[in-house]
């Protein structure tokens, strides 16, 4: 081999070591952006998490505390036009009273119709329209709060009326109402601030009948509850809070006399129901209420869910 | 073919090969989350009803309002992402990758498109719903699993 071949090949072999450089060089830079990358979007992940827990990492719901409602919205709940009873039976309601096999216990005096809720959960806020509604035929409220669903669980800010503290007279029979906590995340931040506290009797009452084969196993123990004195029994709204989305508590209640109205055919729909089940405790008294064609609509469809 | 290639072919090729399989695998897995939760969204509990005090729970997440965009379930929407990326991860994707490098690109975009989806969505969990689903916490994982594994495939696509 001559001089100018030794040159050559030593000179693709510098050649070739550079292109390998280059080569590894690149392939270097390229990892590194790759790795550069993935670190990005694991920090930015880690970020949210980081800043989640240096803020404590608790729920904080920021819904309002409950106050007096306007006489206004106690009107427009309370004074629903029999009209519209009427027309909208049973509406959209779809979740209603089973009946108790032999009948439960029942009160010593008027017969009574037991709820518990709580002010945070937003089935509870859709449920108390309508039970504050069908109630109004047997009675009238004295005093009635209003207040929101809590803002960090599903449909949040939910506006509703609140039955703590909420005083109610009737001639043919009563209600116990407890709203077992507020809207207001606990300092702990594992739940709501406790409110009413059920009596022992309520207790075992809630105990025994929210559960199977009284309401489906996968109600068990939840809220809304609803004991209709032995003879009918519901777990659960009766329509789906959705329906409430983004309303104010004055537009709900203006809502309701209007029978077209979705809110209206959710809410006085399932008034029509609870009023039916409340009948069947009352002895169909009133007797005007309980045989109106928008509660014997209503009456058709207990027990059916 | 020369020393250096053939030295060069035999150390790519298990790097492919890893590439190629655990890509597919954690597709797969993707798919396998993305429909359960697509599942529970069209037959979970309906309940109307509230279980407990609003303690953390997967239900709170996929019944937020957050679960759905522009009209159509995040269910709906993470399995068809998985559904894409199961093909653009299929063995027959891999070797169509080797002839046409586009394939390459549109592979990595489509994760990217899957990680800042993850990003709203554990944004909006924590800060917004305030509860975490470990179902969907499972697809963030994988997504971001899988953008590392195609990002490093990409970058050393030119090897192959």
């Amino acid at each position: 081999m001559g001089t100018d071949s030794r040159a050559r090949a030593s000179a693709r072999e510098k050649a070739a070591e550079m292109r390998a450089a280059e080569r590894r060089r690149e392939r270097r830079q390229r990892i590194l952006i790759a790795l550069g990358l993935v670190v990005a979007v694991v920090v930015v992940i880690g970020g949210l998490v980081g800043v989640k827990l240096a803020s404590g990492g608790k729920a904080t719901s920021t819904a309002k505390p409950a106050s007096p409602a306007s006489d206004q919205i106690i009107k427009d709940v309370t004074s629903v036009p029999t009209s519209t009873f009427n027309a909208v039976g049973a509406g959209t309601a779809s979740n209603f009273p089973s009946p108790i096999n032999p009948p439960g216990p029942q009160a010593a005096g008027k017969p009574r119709t037991l709820y518990v809720g709580a002010e945070y959960c937003p089935y509870c806020a859709a449920e108390r329209w309508a039970l504050a509604v069908a109630l109004s035929r047997f009675g009238s409220f004295g005093t009635l709060g209003v207040t929101h669903s809590s803002t960090v669980d599903v449909f949040p800010n939910t506006a509703t009326l609140t039955f703590h503290n909420a005083s109610f007279a009737s001639d043919v029979m009563a209600f116990t109402a407890y709203e077992t906590a507020t809207n207001q995340v606990n300092q702990a931040g594992t739940g709501y601030v406790p409110l009413d506290t059920l009596t022992a009797a309520d207790q075992q009452l809630e105990a025994k009948y929210n559960a199977p084969p009284f309401v489906p196993a996968s109600a068990q123990g939840t809220i809304p509850f609803i004991y209709f004195d032995g003879h009918y029994v519901q777990s659960g709204a009766s329509y789906s809070p959705q329906v409430l989305a983004g309303k104010t508590q004055e537009q709900i209640a203006a809502s309701l006399a209007d029978p077209n109205n979705a809110i209206s055919k959710a809410v006085v729909g399932s008034a029509n129901v609870l009023t039916a089940a409340i009948c069947t405790t009352t002895q169909q008294k009133p007797v005007d209420v309980c045989t109106s064609p928008g509660v014997v609509a209503g009456a058709a469809k207990l027990g059916t869910s | 073919m020369s020393a250096e290639a053939v030295t060069a072919e035999r150390s790519v090729t298990p790097a492919r090969t890893w590439y190629a399989i655990s890509s597919f695998v954690l597709s797969l897995i993707g798919l396998g989350a993305a429909g359960y939760l697509t599942y529970e969204h069209y037959t979970g509990s309906t309940t109307l009803a509230c279980k407990d005090t609003g303690t953390v729970n997967c239900l709170k997440v996929t019944t937020s309002t957050y679960s759905t965009q522009l009209g159509i379930p995040v269910a709906v929407l993470g399995l068809l992402f998985y559904v894409v990326m199961a093909a653009l991860c299929s063995p027959p994707a891999w070797s169509l990758a080797r002839r046409w490098g586009a394939v390459t690109w549109v592979r990595l975009a489509w994760s990217l498109v899957g990680v800042l989806m993850v990003f709203f969505l554990v944004w909006a969990e924590l800060f917004r719903i305030d509860a975490i689903c470990l179902w969907c916490t499972a697809v963030h994982v994988v997504t971001v699993a899988l953008f590392g594994v195609l990002v490093f495939a990409a970058a050393l696509a030119d090897e192959e």
